[in-house]
């Protein structure tokens, strides 16, 4: 096994550690469970060092021997004077950045179950050289052999693999918890320049959550007269409230605020209840997003840049989850936002695989690829049953057993499509062939495994196979990955537009098919169970197979085919059981009579227009 | 890239090989066994390259489904969590469905006690307890400070509890927010 070479965003007010397992970056979790680790340090009185949350929590009752923000005086000959029993320690930002590293360090070894020796570290675009020298030094006071310093912006490309496609112009907005940065980056042969940077070091989503609170004390003064600013106690709950006020605003458009018995004054207990609505709280954060765009604007101007120039924009920072962050960025640059990856590790996962390159982890055997979107066969109703689902690592292979749909079939055709969509017709068809010469069989009895098998190259090739007769029939199909990003993204939109209605109309099918399958099932232990049948009760069932057969072919709907569905399978079960009676009372068991409730088995369409047709049926269980 | 090139070249390889055995008697017999052997030996590489792409595959195949089940499990854990919630909610809303103006208010404070009672017992089985704050010592690992004010307390003992903390099996689940005492400023020259 190789050295590790783990990847660090050493922030401002969180760092991140991420390693490569496996050829993809995977965050490291710190002692405590979190997966971001406060960037605070603090002495207390008895000498004992604090990293992280913990220093965070002791931070009002020990302030002039806690640290935050450290990063802002790297490369600056600030010193942080620390006074523990009368004596007095100079600590340089290199040596307080080191304990951070240290931590970050540690809780790495100890996911990992071994030594952790080099390091690659990010750092602004605007850092200059003292700045990131002070970096390095900070990791090998650290114990770190700091492999490299990268660009957080150029980590957040690389880890969108931006550094694999050819010439691009990619803008990175960084919007933290208390620092704002743009850059400009022109990639070329897998190098990355930046071309232009700017930013504001105070301004983040704690601000968001300031504005949140103010809001919540006004309108409280407002409705109540109490003034909660004077309490510590409300204000903390109002600002755990604001934080989450916020982070549900990211996916809902409307959160309640409950604050029960907040404070109390001489009338009795007081509780808050507010309502706040996505758009009154982009109301109230618009001034602060709209510098953003004046920064990023300003960004372009100073790297000769239009918006037009930009391939490429990839988010980061915690506050880039708020919907109108994104909006506003899509009006303005039209490139492709690239927004996937958890955008608060989105830099030290680019970071951890800057370090899998330099340890020779990451070649070409371990980067793979994967299926853009489902590939599927086209089952009976037209339903597009996934053999391989997207997002699936390549190369891969995947059998699944069908069956015929009816009776005596002696071909099937099998229809491979892509794409996300329920039914095969909605997908993009990739090519279909036969399988024929099948032995006379009844429907549901042969066994025809198809087999999915895409190589690392993207080539896939479909086998059906009858089980009976070994014989076998193939396709070869070199497009399924030849797909380019727009079409990909537009056959994504679609299935989620339609996600809804393709949904409903495959449970139509899914009904169609059971129902017939019951029919089916019924009539096949009718005959089954011959002289057995009372004479009266035979001509009632048959009867309701008329009528749900009828029901079928006038393409009821599927209330009135349910109905007509559970009238049958009712009676069947009650045929089913005086089968077993009778049975039971002269011995003679009957075996078949019990396929008449099994109404769960996938059924085929038994309309008579897909005669012909060849459709396979729905798959069977082949555990 | 680089893996076309190598198959490129492991392609000129054989068309090499081929050439070379097409004129078999010219070559002396070390050679093509040579060649013979460098021909099974790329054969062994590209069915070693072939077995390591299935297995880094079918690992992040892997990878994806454990995460996939890890979050359904998630849930079920979710699911089988909120079900022991649920008598007390229901309990509650017993409570203010019975509650108008002519009951007895003792009654009804009667009755969410017991409410209470039932949630505190309830929390005690799962293994949750509070943690203990007014008067200890502050420890950042279980309490987090919301304010420091002088007084006649010893420093860093713990004045009032804004909001309990809770653990359950030694771990920290949510910390006591708590006004700590930084002691008394003119026997502790502390703003230096």
């Amino acid at each position: 096994m190789k050295e590790k070479i783990i990847g660090i965003d050493l922030g401002t007010t969180n760092s991140c550690v991420a390693t490569l397992e496996g050829g993809a970056p995977e965050v490291i979790p710190n002692a405590e469970g979190e997966r971001t680790t406060p960037s605070v340090v603090a002495f207390t009185d008895s000498g004992e060092r604090l990293v992280g949350r913990l220093a965070k929590r002791q931070a009002i009752t020990n302030p002039n021997h806690t640290i935050a923000s450290i990063k802002r005086e790297m490369g600056t000959d600030h010193h942080v004077k620390i006074t523990i029993d009368g004596k007095e320690t100079n600590y340089s930002p290199e040596q307080i950045s080191a304990m951070i590293l240290q931590k970050l360090k540690k809780d790495a070894e100890d996911y990992l179950g071994t030594k952790v020796n080099k390091a690659v570290i990010t750092v602004p675009a605007y850092f200059n050289d003292m700045q990131r020298q002070a970096t390095k030094d900070a990791g090998a006071i650290a114990g770190l052999e700091v492999m490299r310093i990268i660009n957080e912006p150029t980590a957040a490309s690389l880890a969108y693999g931006l550094n694999k496609s050819k010439e691009q112009t990619i803008l990175v907005y960084d919007l933290g918890g208390g620092t704002f940065d743009v850059s400009i980056l022109e990639i070329g042969d897998g190098v990355f320049e930046v071309v232009a940077t700017d930013g504001d070091t105070k301004l983040g989503g704690d601000d968001f959550d300031h504005l949140i609170m103010d809001w919540l004390a006004n309108e409280f003064r407002k409705d109540t007269g109490v003034d909660l600013s004077k309490d510590p106690s409300a204000m903390q709950r109002l600002k755990d409230a604001a934080e989450a006020a916020k982070m549900e605003l990211s996916s809902r458009k409307e959160t309640t605020i409950n604050l029960p018995y907040i404070t109390a004054d001489a009338s009795g207990p007081k509780h808050l209840e507010q309502k706040l609505t996505r758009a009154k709280f982009e109301q109230m954060i618009d001034a602060l997003l709209q510098r953003t765009v004046k920064i990023v604007d300003n960004t372009l101007r100073e790297g000769k840049k239009t918006k037009d120039d930009i391939d490429q924009v990839v988010l980061v920072g915690g506050s880039t989850r708020i919907p109108r962050v994104q909006e506003l960025i899509s009006e303005r640059i039209p490139g492709k936002i690239n927004r996937e990856i958890n955008p608060d590790e989105v830099v030290a996962a680019g970071a951890a695989i800057q370090g899998g390159v330099l340890a020779g982890e990451v070649d070409d055997i371990v980067l793979l690829d994967v299926t853009p979107l489902t590939l599927s066969i086209e089952t009976l109703g037209g339903i597009a049953t996934p053999l391989i689902e997207r997002n699936t690592t390549i190369p891969t292979e995947k059998t699944k057993t069908f069956t015929t749909a009816d009776n005596n079939q002696q071909s099937v055709e099998i229809h491979v499509v892509q794409g996300e969509r329920k039914m095969a017709s909605d997908n993009k068809s990739l090519g279909k062939f036969q399988l024929a010469g099948l032995p006379p069989a009844p429907r549901g009895v042969p066994q025809i495994d198809v087999t999915f098998s895409i190589d690392a190259n993207g080539i896939l090739n479909v086998t059906a196979k009858d089980k009976a007769t070994e014989k076998t029939a193939s396709i070869m199909i070199t497009e399924s990955s030849r797909l380019d990003d727009a079409e990909i993204e537009k056959m994504r939109r679609e299935a989620e537009e339609h996600a809804e209605e393709d949904k409903k109309r495959a449970e139509e099918v899914e009904v169609r098919n059971q129902a017939d399958q019951l029919a089916y099932a019924v009539e096949k232990s009718l005959s089954d169970l011959g002289e057995k049948v009372p004479q009266e009760k035979r001509g009632e069932i048959e009867d309701q197979v008329r009528r749900l057969r009828e029901k079928l072919s006038q393409n009821a709907s599927t209330a009135e085919i349910k109905s007509a569905m559970d009238k049958l399978s009712k009676s069947s079960h009650e045929l089913a059981e005086q089968a077993y009676k009778q049975a039971s009372t002269s011995g003679d068991a009957t075996p078949g009579a019990d396929r008449a409730s099994s109404s769960e088995e996938p059924g085929p369409d038994g309309s008579d227009k897909d005669d012909d047709s060849g459709y396979i049926d729905a798959e069977y269980e082949d555990k | 890239m680089s893996k076309k090139d190598r198959d490129k070249e492991i392609d000129k390889q054989d068309l090499e090989r081929e050439e070379k055995q097409q004129q078999p008697s010219e070559q002396d017999e070390p050679s093509a066994a040579l060649s013979e052997r460098l021909a099974a030996k790329d054969e062994e590489i590209r069915s070693y390259v072939d077995r390591l792409q299935h297995l880094q595959a079918e690992f992040e195949n892997y990878k994806k489904r454990m995460l996939r089940e890890m979050s359904q499990f998630e849930e079920r854990i979710a699911d089988r969590e909120i079900i022991d919630f649920i008598p007390l909610y229901d309990n509650l809303q017993r409570a203010f469905t019975n509650y108008s103006n002519e009951t007895d208010a003792a009654s009804f404070v009667g009755g969410l006690e017991k409410i209470f009672a039932q949630f505190d017992r309830l929390l005690k089985a799962k293994g949750v307890t509070p943690i203990r704050a007014q008067g200890e010592l502050f420890d950042p690992n279980k309490h987090e400070a919301l304010l420091s004010v002088e007084s006649s307390e010893e420093r860093n003992t713990i004045l009032e509890e804004f909001e309990r903390g809770y653990k359950r099996n030694g771990r920290v689940l949510r910390p006591s927010k708590v006004k700590v005492s930084k002691g008394q400023l003119d026997t502790e020259e502390e703003k230096s």
